[in-house]
């Protein structure tokens, strides 16, 4: 049996499985979404967020 | 003209690269009606056979019992032997010429390409319901308190530094807040009342969580005066604008008030000594 009959006949056949992945998949898309801009974003201004340069300001405080 | 005849020519392309719409050659220079000459060979060399005159086995005349008798083979007969070409520009024959070939097109396996246009639905579907859920938690996200008000919504009191008997105001949410640390006196007087017969019917118990510790939103209830402490007829609050007199639990006892005192949401921080209203 080709791989694509094997995923045939567990996600697609039953459309209750195929609509319950497609949600489950949406949730993963959607935390992997937002962690990767998240990411990307942390990257692309690296230095210049507060939680970045606190440790210039803060350490002097020693709450 | 003739010279512009031959400047023409020599600057234009070949004459017969045009062709007509009906698909004839355009050749406007080549005159295509003119005539081999009629003694087809007399310019007068004389032995030898002739180059132009058609060999004998494409046809010709021949002198027979009837008469002369003409005979020319459309197809001339192979002179060499028959050489198979196997390079050819002729169509191939095929069972219904009309249908066109399809066989490119036709997918190579069917579970393969099933599989993939379920593949495709469902990374549609994906794909929009990602895309709905964050709208609806956007858009439920505009509703939410933003950070400023979250950080004004809370406060921290440090209650051991307030001694027994005496009335703190603090301000929480733009409000007076009056934090009492009763003594034992007041709190027996607080619980002793018969509460039952008052204008808004609510126990001390009810009122406080630490029996200590009396906390209150300072705004009377009648229109929104902030009522003075350890004042009035009865040991508690007393308004000054219209009269009206609360008790050592705040509970509205006489005058125009309605209702009791109100007791903001508050919790105890006990490892620390901190009050948290909010």
């Amino acid at each position: 049996m080709s791989l694509s009959n094997t995923i045939y006949s567990t996600i697609f056949k039953r459309n209750s499985v195929y609509v319950a992945s497609v949600f489950t998949a949406a949730f993963a898309f959607g935390i992997g979404f937002d962690s990767g801009v998240t990411t990307f974003w942390d990257s692309w201004n690296k230095g210049k967020q507060w939680k970045d340069i606190r440790d210039k300001y803060v350490q002097n405080d020693e709450e | 003209m003739a010279s512009f005849q031959a400047v023409k020519k020599s600057l234009n392309l070949a004459p017969t690269v045009r062709t007509l719409p009906s698909g004839v050659p355009a050749a406007p220079l080549l005159n295509l009606a003119a005539r081999a000459p009629a003694d087809h060979h007399g310019h007068g060399h004389s032995s030898g056979p002739r180059v132009d005159a058609p060999p004998s086995w494409a046809g010709g005349v021949s002198k027979s019992h009837f008469g002369l008798f003409t005979k020319t083979f459309t197809t001339a007969p192979a002179s060499k032997p028959f050489q198979q070409r196997l390079l050819h520009t002729s169509a191939v024959v095929k069972d219904a010429p009309d249908v066109p070939d399809y066989s490119q097109y036709r997918v190579k396996s069917a579970d393969n390409s099933r599989a993939l246009s379920y593949v495709m639905v469902g990374t549609m579907g994906v794909l929009s319901a990602s895309v709905a859920k964050s709208s609806v938690s956007e858009f439920l996200q505009t509703m939410a308190a933003s950070a400023d008000v979250l950080a004004l919504a809370k406060v921290e009191v440090d209650i051991s530094a307030i001694p027994e008997g005496k009335n703190v105001i603090i301000k929480w949410r733009g409000k007076p807040v009056f934090i009492r640390h009763r003594t034992q006196a007041e709190i027996d007087e607080a619980r002793s009342a018969n509460w039952k017969t008052f204008r808004d019917p609510e126990s001390d118990e009810a009122r406080t969580k630490k029996p200590e510790w009396l906390v209150m939103l300072g705004v009377c209830t009648h229109l929104g005066c902030v009522p003075i402490g350890e004042a009035g007829d009865f040991g508690g609050w007393f308004c000054p604008c219209h009269g009206s007199h609360y008790d050592i639990s705040g509970r509205a006892r006489k005058g125009p008030a309605p209702l009791n005192l109100e007791v903001p949401a508050h919790d105890f921080n006990d490892a620390e000594g901190k009050l948290v209203i909010g």
